[in-house]
């Protein structure tokens, strides 16, 4: 029988993650906040592709193996799968989740509207609510990264969020 | 008492009548009487600045919870006049009704107290405010961008709220 969390829970779990690296361990150095936060995710990744892929007999190419991330690893973890795949055919893949669901509750200070005083202050209160934004991004892209490092594929991954609650994963693959 | 359940809101009761926007305002306090959320949708006379506002519908219902638990004909015990009680205590007063308007309240037992001012015809509203509490805890507090205890400033918040409150009867 499967085994099963609480989401309030895990969701509680990763914001603390987050808020603790960002604003305790490395307040003011968030690039190394940023590869630690990945870094966590990608050991989970790398672990849960262990656990998926058991019953499982090979992948014969890398388009296989991203779509066992979009299928089955994303049906686990958020129970639905990626909602449009998409490649230029050379190593980048474009994995895009409509309504990716540890962003599903988020929502940023609305009273953010270009009013700024002077020299750029509205803008910037706008870069650093997307940048808080980002930080909670590292995660799921370490495990994207681990669970396909685990599948032997090298690969960099990147999150764009240009178009909430949508939330695009971008994997190139090197070599 | 199960609130709530996953993370997909529950389907909100059904509304009595589906018509126009029969709601004036909602406050959310927290324990402290920090008023974390004043929202406004129909209110034509503004009598106070809107700190004191805040103040005065704190202490109103501070005050009116206390005066309840002190007249319950069926309670035994009695502590004494004004010493603050535990949310749950004593009996739980949800409302009051004037000619003008209807005041709907509810206090969650984290102390978040939701205030909602509408017109007198409007039926009881428990499952309402719970569910609103239920919006609350999900687009608010599970906000990874939100601090407890600051001021709610959310637009996910706001639209769904808006679109519920248009339904209540």
């Amino acid at each position: 029988m499967a085994r099963e969390v609480s989401e309030s829970c895990v969701d509680s779990l990763l914001t603390e993650m987050v808020s603790s690296y960002c604003n305790r361990f490395y307040a003011n150095k968030p690039e190394l906040a940023a590869r630690r936060i990945e870094a966590i995710g990608y050991q989970v990744g790398h672990q849960l592709s262990e656990r998926y892929t058991m019953e499982r007999p090979g992948f014969s190419d890398h388009l296989e193996a991203i779509k066992f991330i979009c299928k089955d690893l994303w049906s686990e973890l958020f129970k639905k799968q990626i909602d449009n795949l998409k490649t230029n055919r050379r190593g980048t893949f474009v994995l895009q989740d409509n309504k990716f669901r540890w962003l599903a509750h988020v929502s940023i200070d609305p009273s953010i509207d270009g009013s700024s005083n002077e020299d750029n202050s509205g803008t910037s209160t706008e870069n650093k609510a997307a940048q808080a934004m980002s930080m909670h991004l590292y995660f799921p892209c370490g495990i994207i990264r681990g669970a396909l490092s685990n599948l032997g594929i090298t690969c960099a991954v990147s999150a764009d969020i240009s178009n909430l609650p949508a939330c695009s994963f971008v994997v190139r693959i090197k070599g | 008492m199960q609130f709530f359940g996953g993370s997909e809101i529950s389907p909100s009761p059904p509304a009595p009548t589906a018509a126009g926007n029969n709601a004036h305002m909602m406050y959310v306090f927290n324990r402290n009487g920090v008023c974390l959320l004043y929202r406004e949708w129909n209110r034509p006379l503004w009598t106070l600045n809107a700190q004191q506002d805040h103040k005065l519908m704190f202490g109103l219902l501070f005050s009116l919870k206390s005066l309840t638990a002190k007249m319950d004909p069926t309670s035994a015990e009695k502590g004494n006049l004004g010493v603050p009680q535990l949310p749950g205590q004593g009996c739980s007063f949800h409302g009051f009704r004037t000619n003008t308007y209807k005041l709907s309240f509810m206090e969650t037992p984290s102390g978040i107290k939701i205030i909602l001012v509408t017109h007198p015809k409007t039926g009881d509203l428990r499952e309402s405010l719970k569910y609103i509490y239920n919006l609350y805890v999900e687009y608010v507090v599970k906000n990874p961008l939100y601090t407890p205890g600051s001021p709610v400033r959310s637009d996910l918040f706001n639209t769904t709220l808006d679109q519920y409150v248009r339904g209540i009867g």
